[in-house]
């Protein structure tokens, strides 16, 4: 806890909104006796800003320091000062006086950069220096399935200096690249298609003496927390093991799916999977080849559903009794049109397939979207080039048995506005791929919510947590995707996939020997922190952790498992009992630091005060991009940052009311289907929490509506403004807080 | 256009093309960059793209059958912009190609004249004939005396017969090739009016198409689209220049065809048609007005086509041989004036009979080479008028 505080105020950062000279005055007088050194200086965030700081600390005379300058997205390499010597900044520059409305009287600036020293300085003191938790780690890394990704993956890990488990399913290892003739190309000038070199990978990894293969067994469980899992497999062994890579790739989509396009019921119509199986092994005899790439036709109904749900038998009972089944298959029509940029390459190789075998074949493409990514560009213009191989846009509508055992597609919508029909001896659809963990739970985790990833429904069962920022990652802390099973790919990008995911997992048993987080507050040395003695063992923090951190015993007593979590304070958030808390972040320190906001007692003359608590990866960024560029805001608005919104109190809300603080604002990521949270689920989790909120403040008298979540994306900057002065419109309307001057 | 067609991909036919000029058309990826930046193709099923793709499904009849093709001027504009490098404009030139090769029999010429590997066989062909004369008049020897080319090649008994048969074996082959090329256009159907329409007289479109397209280049100038670059000018001025050096020498040969022969009857005309004819005859001085703008025009076409990006527009084959064949008609042509004036007796008779090798060249092998768009185009586009493709201007 920091008690001997020096606070350094910027000039070049404030002097042109504030006068710092008061502001030190106004320090040195409500908070002189902490203080021992109240300093200011002409440019802080540099080598003599950092050298005048150090030598404080080095005496002695501080334990703590209070930065007023620039926000603290910016400048932070200053101001560092190690894990021993807590920092808070506060943001004079951006979001005081930067933001602050032309016009508007200066002495509101003022009384606003005073409440934001005093919350900083609350803040600060309240701080601990944490203690990570250390734990013994394993420096082994297991790779689940043997294919293509997961050999790769599995000497990508090897060669950064882990040992490896690589667990394959079947006898042999390999997965589909064993079962194929070629691959596009992976090498430059990435114009033909090519050997895929699987059995040199495999002799690689054979030939490994870090890598264990376990062949013929499956994952049956994985218990435990990154950097000391326990895997068991259902060949009856047991390994203990750092960090997990997912990697089990996809199985075809049941060719029902097909069906419109004649699959099934046209004798020469089959799929790119077979197609590959006859070629490899040699029964590949058509002159005339159609491959097929339109997936429109297979999705207009959802063949998986049924058209209208069942009627519940008679006498059976309804609803209650019928139980959740322990997992449900997420494979739907859609993982047809999923696959449409694997698949249109793929087409290109195989119509190289039938020119290769006879000069005088010919390949039809047939496409609505030739979907055809990055460098394999080359690879389509070569296609292209071969006189043999036709490509053009157009829907097929019917595919039907021709004259002499061959098979008429007739395309309509074509560029021409002209139908046309065409003859082929065989025709190639394409084909879906299903992840595995669309499938199965695949890793059976032996964590409290449940054996499966969580929520893959949102991504038709793909194991991706957060498609754009963070490939790799899944909802499970120490087990990373990469592959087909994230996403459908081909081989190179499985491949690149495979280098990532085994630098995450290595990333991650070395944080956990450090006792830091890996991801997303990468280095993070604090951990929650739970008070048993005042745990009423509601089991809210167990059950809406979003990463599955947090286990429990029979009692419902929360079991933490500090390598499994990603420090977001959700469980703070939930928590009626306030027993759960950070080194650096807790119940006690916001809400104290909500208390520090000076209330004036008269809305009329002094105006309202409104409290807007801000995600810390998007909104508090777009803030000071507003400010930055000239946008500004009321006067009256307080801004904290919060580090998800999910960690949210609701005493926080109760303690700005009791405090006279006319409207709480809480800005966080966009959540839903195209959620764009750090956390995945804190936005969504605090909007459900609101509820309890209301009704906390209906207890207190208060309208709930005092309260509202607002959506913001990091980049909506010019909206952050805007939506501040609506709700201050609104609070205005309402008039001041009943609570205001008790 | 509910029906739908039956195509079948020819690969053959797709080697065809790309052999007689049409290289690249497999790069195409259908964007219709081409149809948009065509300053002459109509908004109605615009050309080139239409052909690209009908190219790629083998509609090979459509192709064959295709009036645009003769719409097109090859100004390269489409080829220029085409942001795959497929070069339209070369698909619709290798096209006409096709046309001239395959339109009238023997079709064994079109297939010599297809490719360079068979040159030798069409040079020999004038060659050995008029080495024949030659051997006939004066056993190959160079005559004594004053140089008159009538002593080895006279013009009653060679010359004339000769050429006068060729000429009607090119026309005849004209009238055949012409009569199918209105059948194929006719069995491409379609017609292109929508609403009323008064269909022009034959008449009114043979005027506009003489008198505009051909009198005046009027559309091969708009050609090359509203940036006029410096050789869609090069191109115009030298494709005009050459044009109409061919009309005057035309009217001069008539001229002296028709004095040499109306002289026997009509004896004032004589010395119109007597030959060599006196540098300071009207009708002579006329030639040399024909011959330098003949080769002032040969140098500008020439120029632009080496200066061509290659990777934009490529030329032909059929290109070069009917450059070739026309430089040397006029090459040979002023050699032999030259050397004659000189009073080089040997070369000037060499060169004479080079000459008239070319020019049997040019002539017997027309309506195969490239130079027969001088008839197809400009009855297509009387047709193309006709059923009103295009308007009337």
């Amino acid at each position: 806890m920091a008690e001997k505080i020096g606070v350094y105020f910027d000039e070049s950062a404030i002097g042109p909104y504030l006068n710092v000279e008061d502001l030190a005055e106004n320090v040195r007088n409500r908070w002189g006796g902490n203080c021992p050194v109240i300093e200011t200086s002409p440019i802080l965030a540099g080598e003599e800003g950092r050298a005048m700081i150090e030598s404080a600390i080095e005496a002695g005379t501080i334990d703590g320091v209070l930065v007023c300058g620039s926000s603290p997205r910016v400048d932070w390499q200053f101001f560092d000062f190690g894990p021993a010597i807590p920092v808070e900044r506060v943001n004079l520059r951006e979001q005081c006086g930067m933001c602050f409305p032309e016009g508007e009287d200066e002495e509101l600036k003022t009384l606003m950069a005073i409440d934001y020293i005093n919350m900083g300085m609350i803040k600060l003191q309240k701080t601990l220096v944490p203690e990570p938790e250390q734990i013994e780690t394993v420096r082994t890394v297991l790779v689940v399935g043997g294919g293509w990704t997961g050999l790769h993956a599995a000497l990508h890990a090897a060669g950064g200096g882990a040992d490896v488990v690589l667990l394959e399913k079947s006898d042999q290892l390999g997965g589909k690249a064993r079962t194929m003739y070629k691959t596009v190309p992976l090498a430059p000038p990435y114009t033909q298609a090519h050997p895929t070199g699987i059995e040199d990978l495999i002799a690689r990894v054979q030939a490994e003496p870090r890598i264990e293969v376990v062949t013929g067994a499956e994952m049956q469980a994985l218990e435990g927390a990154p950097g000391a899992y326990t895997a068991k497999f259902t060949n009856g062994t047991e390994k203990a093991v750092g960090a997990v890579i997912l990697a089990t790739g996809w199985v075809p989509q049941d060719g029902k799916a097909l069906a419109p396009l004649g699959y099934g019921s046209v004798p020469g119509v089959v799929t790119t999977a077979e197609f590959e199986a006859m070629m490899k092994d040699g029964q590949l005899k058509a002159k005339r080849v159609a491959f097929v790439l339109n997936t429109a036709k297979a999705l207009p109904r959802d063949l998986y559903q049924p058209a209208c749900a069942p009627e519940p038998a008679e006498g059976e009972p309804a609803g209650e009794e019928a139980e959740e089944p322990a997992f449900k298959d997420m494979e739907s029509a859609r993982h047809l049109p999923y696959a449409s940029a694997v698949n249109s390459v793929v087409a290109l190789k195989q119509a190289g397939y039938v020119r290769e075998l006879d000069a005088n074949a010919q390949a039809y493409i047939i496409y609505e979207d030739m979907m055809v990514q990055g460098i394999h560009e080359r690879f389509y213009k070569a296609a292209q080039d071969d006189p043999g191989v036709m490509l053009t846009k157009g829907y097929v509508a019917r595919v039907e048995p021709g004259e002499g055992g061959s098979v008429l597609l007739t395309v309509k919508n074509t560029l021409l506005g002209q139908d046309f029909e065409l003859a082929a001896d065989l025709v190639v659809l394409p084909t879906g791929m299903v992840p595995t963990t669309a499938k199965d739970p695949v890793m059976n985790f032996v964590y409290r919510q449940g054996p499966a990833f969580p929520d893959l429904d949102l991504f038709d069962g793909f194991c991706d947590s957060n498609y754009i920022c963070f490939p790799y990652e899944t909802r499970r802390t120490g087990v990373y995707a990469a592959g087909a099973v994230r996403q459908p790919m081909l081989m190179d990008n499985a491949e690149e996939d495979a280098a990532g995911a085994a630098l995450k997992a290595i990333q991650c048993i070395e944080s956990a020997n450090r006792g830091v987080a890996v991801h997303p507050r990468s280095g993070d040395l604090t951990y929650p922190k739970f008070n048993f003695v005042r745990c009423t063992q509601c089991k809210r923090c167990t059950e809406e952790c979003p990463f599955g951190a947090l286990d429990d015993d029979e009692k419902g007593t929360p079991k933490p498992n500090p390598t499994r979590c990603r420090r977001c304070g959700t469980c703070m958030g939930a928590c009626p009992e306030r027993v759960i808390s950070f080194d650096n972040y807790s119940v006690d320190q916001i809400g104290s630091a909500i208390k520090a906001i000076k209330v004036p007692d008269n809305m009329e003359t002094d105006g309202p005060r409104i409290l807007i608590l801000a995600c810390e990866n998007d909104a508090y960024p777009a803030l000071d991009m507003a400010a930055m560029r000239g946008k500004s805001w009321s006067p009256y608005a307080r801004i904290l940052p919060v580090r998800c919104l999910g960690s949210v109190n609701a005493i926080w809300v109760a303690d700005a009311m009791s405090k006279g603080v006319d409207g709480v604002m809480m800005l966080g990521c966009k959540y839903g289907d195209d959620y764009q949270c750090h956390f995945v689920k804190g936005s969504e989790i605090c909007n459900r929490r609101k509820e309890n909120i209301a009704e906390t403040l209906n207890r207190l008298g208060v309208e709930p509506d005092r309260v509202e979540q607002y959506q913001v994306a990091i980049d909506e900057y010019d909206k952050v403004p805007g939506m501040i002065e609506e709700f201050m419109a609104m609070i205005l309307e309402k008039g001041p807080n009943p609570f205001k001057g008790y | 256009m509910s029906k739908a067609v039956r195509i079948e991909p020819d690969l053959q036919f797709i080697k065809d093309l790309q052999a007689v000029g049409g290289d690249s058309l497999k790069k195409c990826y259908q964007c219709a960059t081409c149809s948009v930046a065509c300053p002459l193709s109509p908004a109605d099923a615009p050309y080139p793209r239409k052909e690209m793709v009908w190219a790629q499904w083998g509609l090979k009849d459509k192709l064959v059958n295709d009036i645009d093709i003769w719409l097109c001027h090859n100004c390269g504009t489409c080829s220029d912009l085409c942001p795959r490098g497929a070069k339209p404009g070369d698909l619709l030139a290798a096209l006409r190609n096709m046309a001239y090769r395959s339109l009238v029999s023997p079709t064994i010429l079109g297939t010599w004249m297809s490719s360079s590997k068979y040159l030798p066989i069409l040079v020999a062909i004038p060659a050995a004939l008029w080495l024949f004369v030659w051997y006939l008049t004066t056993g190959l020897t160079i005559p004594e005396g004053d140089i008159v080319f009538g002593k080895i090649f006279p013009g009653d008994y060679t010359i004339d017969p000769i050429m006068s048969l060729t000429f009607f074996f090119m026309v005849a082959s004209f009238v055949l090739g012409v009569s199918r090329l209105i059948k194929s256009f006719g069995a491409a159907g379609g017609t292109y009016y929508v609403g009323e329409h008064k269909k022009p007289s034959v008449l009114n479109c043979i005027k506009d198409v003489l008198f505009n397209e051909v009198g005046q280049h009027a559309n091969f100038k708009e050609c090359g689209g509203e940036v006029q670059k410096p050789e869609d000018e090069e191109r115009f001025k030298g494709h005009l220049a050459l044009f109409y050096s061919f009309v005057i020498l035309a009217v001069v040969t008539g001229l002296i065809a028709f004095g040499h022969w109306g002289g026997k009857v009509i004896h004032f005309l004589e010395p119109m048609g007597h030959t060599p004819l006196p540098l300071y005859a009207p009708h002579k001085f006329a030639a040399l007005v024909g011959m330098c703008l003949g080769i002032y025009g040969l140098v500008k076409l020439t120029s632009r086509r080496m200066n061509l990006d290659q990777s934009k527009t490529k030329s032909s084959y059929y290109d070069w041989y009917l450059l070739g064949v026309v430089w040397a008609v006029f090459a040979t042509g002023a050699g032999a004036l030259l050397f004659r004036l000189a009073g080089v007796a040997t070369l000037a008779y060499v060169t004479y009979y080079v000459h008239l090798v070319a020019v049997w060249m040019l002539f017997a092998y027309l309506p195969w080479s490239k130079l027969g768009h001088l008839v197809y185009r400009t009855v297509a586009l009387i047709y193309a008028r006709y059923i009103g493709r295009v308007p009337l201007s």
